[in-house]
């Protein structure tokens, strides 16, 4: 693990919003590497939305308020650094498909142009870049159609699309399925299983989690703006705790805690492959209901 | 049987001329609560709005609780039944809690001049979502999850017999999708017929009785939650997915469709007997 | 509808001509119809205008845009004609009314400058992509953000009003009146507005984050992805243009003069 490189760092920071009573996060400190997805969970309000705020910059150059602590993307300030190379290390992806795109556009083709032409990127290269992420997300036949023609699903894409061709090193996605069907959720999560084989370090915000716990390294737990726990997903949701901040956990977990079972590491399961892994092996070993009857 | 509450025969729905969003749909609600699903575009919001009288049919009938929604008006139909929509910001206005709560209230009580009875009726409709201690509060100061619940008050608080809920569990943490579960039986106790439209099946799986799958404009599948969730293919057609815990059981060659933890454990240990 | 737009996809010379080409046209052309009060003047700018719809083809559509202003056209020939003030010569009676020869004649005067008005915008609008008239104004020099509003609103609008019939619905299952005496339009009015506006405002302010952290707010050069060519024809007619423009406008102080 040595030559992995830090490459977010965030130490006591701590966030108020201006007007605001309350700050809405408090003293967190955690390091992401290169290249890890990392899940944010907690319930609406814990301060989820505000990290992802502060790390894309939108803190303090669009939400200003009171900002300490020490934020850092490869060594470099991030409330200080200037926008134009924070834009090339990381993209923000909002929860709402419908109010990200831009409006100024009349086709999916145009929209992902839109941050090019903002940082002035030569045309060849332009064409180059958005025929490449069209192609990737599955979206170079919609090319010429309106923005607003678009179902859920593609609409969010296109989101990540355009905020892709830019080429952050870093992509946060703050709920990005939220307001999607069970299909246009999967086209979402299938590209970001995409965007992990690239190499891009990934931080998202999501509420379900049998799906998150298939795509993430580790999980950042978030309570009233304090940061609860940073580990990966079998430590965090095998805490009793986790139930009493109202945070849910992954169904799977709920019923092994509910039957005892845990794996052979001393953690319940968390997603559907360990839980059907661990019952079938339960089945082939033999052992007797004792273990689940608890 | 109980009478149907809701009767749909032959409805045919278009809002462009010849291009129909809803085909053909004969079927019948009574008390049961149940859940309508689907995907984008499939229909459900368009049904929905023609049941609440807000969308007339282009072809077939629609009664509720006797009366056909094309000889009445959407107001009068409002003490029947009651429509959710999905955003709150779509409808919030006002600048406190109670006064949001009250206007459908004021709206369809309005011969009486009662303003109490719109209050008492509105304050209690709160208790019921648990904001009843808020009621001065600017509606925009509420979390999303609050305010979703201060809109399905506002509905509550004209006690229709029936309610309606579109998307409730959109862009919600899992504690407020478990609140909302609760307020959901809640209702149903007290007598209310609830149909809902969602996309969470963990939801639909652990609350409804009975689901309804729409695709492309017509019902694909009705009946028993159990039943309808264990013909996969309909499910896959319609570009939905299994409830998690009906996943396991299926990749477990279970012989049940456990809908709740309960069931799936009661489901493990028959499944164990049977193979040991 | 999703855009607020009468574009006509084609492959005209018309459509391939420069945004603000089409833009300079229809200004200049409404313009001198109003320096001269001369309805031949008029008539040959509607005459020429005309063309340019044709060989656009888009001769139809500048029907059914010239078909929405027929009545004010109509009720302008019968106020003038009837109460002109320099109305003298009688012309004809129609059911026991006097229509006068002068109201008839500026009735015609200002028929054929709003018919020109329409035809030459009505070119610009029918055959030309919105987005493409935004982006030549701003390779020109037009603020990007003031540009980035225009054409928003365009695509925005639609959204709105779709906005507007789901608060509209909301309200209305609440119990609402749309309809009714003045008060109770006056009040549904508040219950309709109040929430377009908040939404709106949440709306714009979600926009304004997504734009800015794709690089909206950065200073320095912006390339097109659709960058408006000027070709010859283009830089000719708008020469054209401006020659007649000013020679319209002095020939215009020369007449006062006289």
């Amino acid at each position: 693990m040595g030559n992995v490189s830090t490459k977010v760092s965030i130490e006591h920071l701590t966030y108020k919003y201006p007007f605001a009573e309350n700050v809405s996060l408090e003293d967190i400190t955690l390091s992401i590497d290169a290249g890890q997805s990392i899940g944010i969970i907690g319930r609406n309000g814990a301060g989820k939305s505000t990290l992802c705020y502060v790390l894309s910059g939108l803190i303090p150059r669009f939400f200003h308020g009171k900002i300490t602590g020490k934020v850092t993307i490869d060594g470099e300030d991030v409330p200080t650094m200037p926008i134009e190379r924070l834009i090339r290390k990381v993209g923000l992806v909002l929860q709402n498909p419908f109010s990200q795109i831009s409006g100024a556009k009349m086709t999916v083709y145009e929209e992902v142009a839109f941050g090019l032409e903002n940082l002035g990127i030569e045309k060849d290269e332009m064409h180059e870049r958005i025929d490449t992420v069209l192609r990737q997300f599955d979206l170079y036949k919609k090319k010429d159609e309106n923005p607003f023609e678009l179902s859920g699903g593609q609409l969010q894409r296109l989101a990540i699309a355009s905020v892709l061709v830019l080429k952050p090193e870093i992509l946060i996605l703050d709920e990005p399925t939220s307001q999607l069907d069970p299909r246009g959720t999967t086209e979402v999560f299938e590209t970001i299983s995409q965007l992990k084989t690239l190499g891009i370090t990934i931080l998202i915000v999501e509420h379900k989690f049998e799906k998150l716990v298939e795509y993430v390294d580790k999980i950042a737990l978030l309570h009233e703006g304090k940061l609860l726990g940073y580990d990966t997903a079998e430590h965090i949701f095998s805490t009793s705790e986790i139930e009493t901040y109202g945070v849910g956990q992954p169904i799977y977990t709920a019923l092994c805690k509910r039957m005892g079972l845990k794996k052979a590491n001393g953690y319940y399961p968390v997603s559907f492959g360990e839980t059907a892994a661990l019952m079938n092996g339960l089945k082939e070993s033999g052992m007797d209901r004792r273990t689940y009857d608890g | 049987m109980v009478d149907a509450i809701i009767k749909v025969d032959g409805l045919w729905f278009a809002y462009k001329e010849d291009e129909y969003v809803l085909q053909n749909i004969d079927i019948q609600f009574d008390d049961k609560p149940t859940a309508i699903v689907g995907q984008n575009g499939a229909g459900k919001t368009t049904f929905v709005k023609v049941l609440k009288g807000l969308l007339k049919p282009s072809k077939g009938d629609v009664w509720i609780a006797g009366t056909n929604t094309k000889e009445t008006t959407v107001a009068q139909l409002s003490k029947t039944i009651g429509l959710v929509f999905q955003n709150p910001s779509d409808q919030m206005f006002k600048s406190k809690v109670i006064d949001e709560v009250m206007f459908g209230p004021l709206n369809i009580w309005k011969d009486k001049k009662d303003k109490n009875f719109a209050y008492e009726q509105s304050v209690k409709a709160l208790k019921i979502v648990e904001l009843d201690n808020r009621l001065e509060e600017h509606p925009y100061d509420l979390t999303l999850s609050e305010r979703k619940l201060l809109c399905l008050a506002s509905i509550i608080a004209m006690d229709p017999k029936i309610i309606i809920l579109d998307e409730p569990t959109i862009a919600q943490d899992r504690f407020s999708t478990r609140k909302l579960a609760e307020i959901i039986k809640e209702l149903i106790k007290d007598g209310k017929v609830v149909l809902t439209i969602t996309h969470d099946m963990d939801f639909v799986a652990e609350n409804f009785e009975r689901t309804v799958i729409f695709y492309q404009g017509q019902v694909l599948d009705d009946g028993p939650t159990g039943k309808v969730l264990s013909n996969e293919e309909n499910v896959v057609t319609a570009h939905l997915e299994l409830p998690n815990l009906v996943k396991l059981a299926k990749a477990l060659d279970f012989k049940t469709t456990p809908l709740t933890i309960d069931d799936f454990i009661e489901g493990f240990s028959m499944y164990k007997k049977a193979e040991g | 509808m999703r855009v607020l737009s009468l574009y006509v996809e084609n492959d005209t010379f018309i459509h391939k001509l420069e945004p603000i080409a089409k833009l300079l046209y229809a200004l200049i052309s409404i313009v001198i119809t109003f320096l001269f009060p001369s309805i031949t003047v008029g008539a040959v700018f509607v005459a020429f205008s005309l063309l340019l719809a044709i060989s656009a083809k888009v001769f139809k559509r500048m029907l059914l845009l010239l078909n929405v202003v027929l009545i004010v056209l109509l009720s302008m020939v019968i106020i003038q004609g009837l109460f002109y003030r320099q109305n003298v010569t009688p012309a004809f009676k129609l059911w026991g009314l006097t229509f006068y020869k002068e109201g008839l004649l500026y009735s015609l005067l200002l028929i054929v400058r709003v018919v020109n008005m329409i035809i030459s915008f009505g070119v610009l609008i029918l055959t030309t992509r919105p987005s493409d008239l935004v982006d030549n104004l701003v390779q020109k020099g037009l603020s990007p953000r003031f540009g980035y509003v225009l054409a928003s609103v365009l695509q925005i609008i639609p959204q709105m009003l779709s906005t507007t019939s789901t608060i509209t619905d909301a309200q209305r299952s609440r119990g609402l009146e749309t309809e009714g005496n003045l008060f109770q339009r006056f009040s549904a009015f508040f219950a309709l507005l109040g929430p377009l506006v908040l939404n709106s405002l949440v709306e714009a302010r979600e926009r304004a984050m997504a734009i800015e952290i794709r690089g909206f707010g950065v200073e320095g050069k912006r390339t097109f992805v659709r960058q408006i060519l000027e070709t010859k024809t283009d830089r000719w007619i708008k020469i054209s243009l401006y020659v007649a423009f000013i020679v319209a406008v002095v020939w215009r102080i020369i007449l006062w003069a006289m």
